[in-house]
């Protein structure tokens, strides 16, 4: 026999499972964490808080990653192009900009990426 | 006062089978939360590391990061021998067969090396030279044989001139065994529309080798996918050629490669106009009547032998050439911003907005 209080439990638990749905299944394309990948070492992941400026050394010097509101770009760089500083902030899990020059690539991740990779 | 009688004698909260119950119920809510943990437990295994002067992506799905580690590995050093190589400016066994073919009509080289080179010849052939791997010089003409691009200006007509009427095409070489001819004195090869491509297929069969069979190569923007992510069929995002974000998904399910070649890969700007590195050997200019060209197939040397030559091709002539080539899936993005696709491509790409126009070809 079920109970009132049992009603309420499945009832509670019930309401629960779409939220917890919500969580786990959706919206995570948000990024998380940052990678950034360099040609002397293997990849260091960086957490995307507290807002600061990452200094990192590449083959032609050192090139400024910065990471601010959750989202992160090449500020300097000391290639000639500049195309790293032109891709502007990375701000859904997956984007992707490198300093191929100076051998340098960041990367957001997140648990649920909207794509598995990207052609262009 | 409080009544002492309700505490003397203990009662329990929940009868037996309201304990029951509450069990029951706890324990569905807990497996739900298991298994949505266990989808957190992340399968997928990313690398990268640089290689044919871009960014190789590795993502591999369900391997043992070991292994996975191990094939990674693997694939950079054949990468970067693949590109030492087959280098269209540094020294390396390219420059060596270029120069001989340049000096004495003739030269022998690795069976690896003449498969290559019988590969982009067929596939020049199949595109009406539209993708000419032996333009060589006149690439190098328009600077783009550095990797940097090159600042401007462009150069002289008559010296383009002069290189487009004596192209050679593919019907000026041959390929027999280990041994390259040419007829052509101005043969100079320059893969630069078809290495990547052929190495990222034999990078597929280095992970197949390795027993992986769930990947994506991603390699600068062109990518080849094999098996699945999952359940699910990999993702892939189009990125518009003209702003920032995607133009388009698509699924793959089966072992396919996705290329665009388009204007805003490699290029420089001088007095207000944009100069990009796909040339047509017609003309001796960067074409120009598109901005993008995608290809799917299921080789990634085809697709970016094709998205190569669909470029030069334009709007108008690109579906007969894609037939010929046998390729079954293509978008191009014009100038005006119009999508050009064959049918079987609109069927699988799902644009994130509508297009504005959308010209249709033939079924190819």
């Amino acid at each position: 026999m079920m109970t009132r209080a049992d009603r309420v439990l499945m009832a509670i638990t019930l309401c629960t499972l779409p939220l917890l749905y919500l969580h786990f299944w959706t919206h995570q394309d948000t990024a998380t964490v940052l990678r950034i990948q360099t040609a002397a070492e293997s990849a260091t992941i960086t957490t995307l808080t507290p807002d600061r400026h990452v200094q990192i050394a590449g083959p032609i010097g050192e090139s400024t990653i910065e990471i601010r509101a959750g989202q992160a770009r090449f500020l300097r760089s000391p290639c000639a192009g500049k195309v790293c500083v032109h891709s502007g902030w990375l701000r859904e899990a997956g984007q992707l900009a490198a300093c191929l020059p100076n051998r340098i690539s960041i990367q957001l991740l997140g648990n649920r990426p909207r794509y598995d990779a990207i052609n262009f | 006062m409080p009544s002492s009688s309700a505490s003397d004698s203990p009662v329990p909260l929940l009868a037996q089978h309201q304990h029951r119950a509450l069990l029951r119920t706890l324990t569905l809510a807990l497996a739900c939360l298991l298994a949505a943990c266990n989808r957190l437990d992340n399968p997928v295994y990313h690398d990268q590391f640089f290689a044919f002067g871009t960014l190789i992506d590795l993502t591999f799905y369900d391997v043992d990061p070991a292994r996975a580690k191990q094939a990674s590995r693997a694939l950079e050093q054949a990468f970067m021998q693949m590109h030492s190589d087959w280098h269209a400016w540094q020294p390396g066994a390219l420059q060596q067969v270029n120069q001989q073919l340049a000096e004495e009509g003739q030269a022998t080289t690795d069976p690896a090396m003449a498969a290559l080179l019988q590969e982009a010849n067929r596939l020049s052939t199949l595109s009406n030279g539209l993708f000419n791997p032996l333009i060589g010089r006149l690439v190098a003409l328009w600077g783009f044989h550095n990797d940097e691009p090159p600042s401007g200006p462009p150069p002289a007509e008559d010296l383009i001139r002069q290189l487009v009427e004596q192209v050679p095409t593919s019907a000026d070489v041959h390929v027999d065994g280990k041994q390259i001819s040419s007829r052509h004195p101005a043969v100079r090869y320059d893969l630069g529309a078809f290495a990547k491509g052929y190495a990222i297929d034999r990078g597929i069969e280095l992970l197949q080798e390795q027993g992986i069979a769930h990947a994506i190569i991603n390699a600068g923007g062109d990518l080849c996918a094999i098996g699945r992510h999952g359940k699910r069929p990999w993702r892939i995002g189009i990125r518009d050629p003209r702003k920032p974000g995607v133009l388009a998904s698509i699924e793959l399910t089966g072992d396919e490669s996705v290329f665009t070649s388009g204007d805003y890969e490699r290029f420089f700007e001088h007095e207000g106009q944009r100069y990009h590195h796909i040339i047509d050997p017609r003309s001796g200019n960067p074409a120009g009547a598109v901005v993008s060209a995608t290809v799917i197939h299921p080789l990634a040397a085809t697709a970016d032998a094709a998205a190569t030559a669909l470029f030069v091709a334009g709007p108008d002539a690109w579906p007969a050439i894609a037939r010929q080539m046998g390729v079954e899936y293509v978008m191009l993005v014009d100038r005006e911003g119009r999508i050009h696709m064959n049918p079987a491509m609109q069927a699988r790409l799902i644009f994130e907005s509508k297009p504005d126009t959308i010209v249709m070809s033939e079924t190819l």
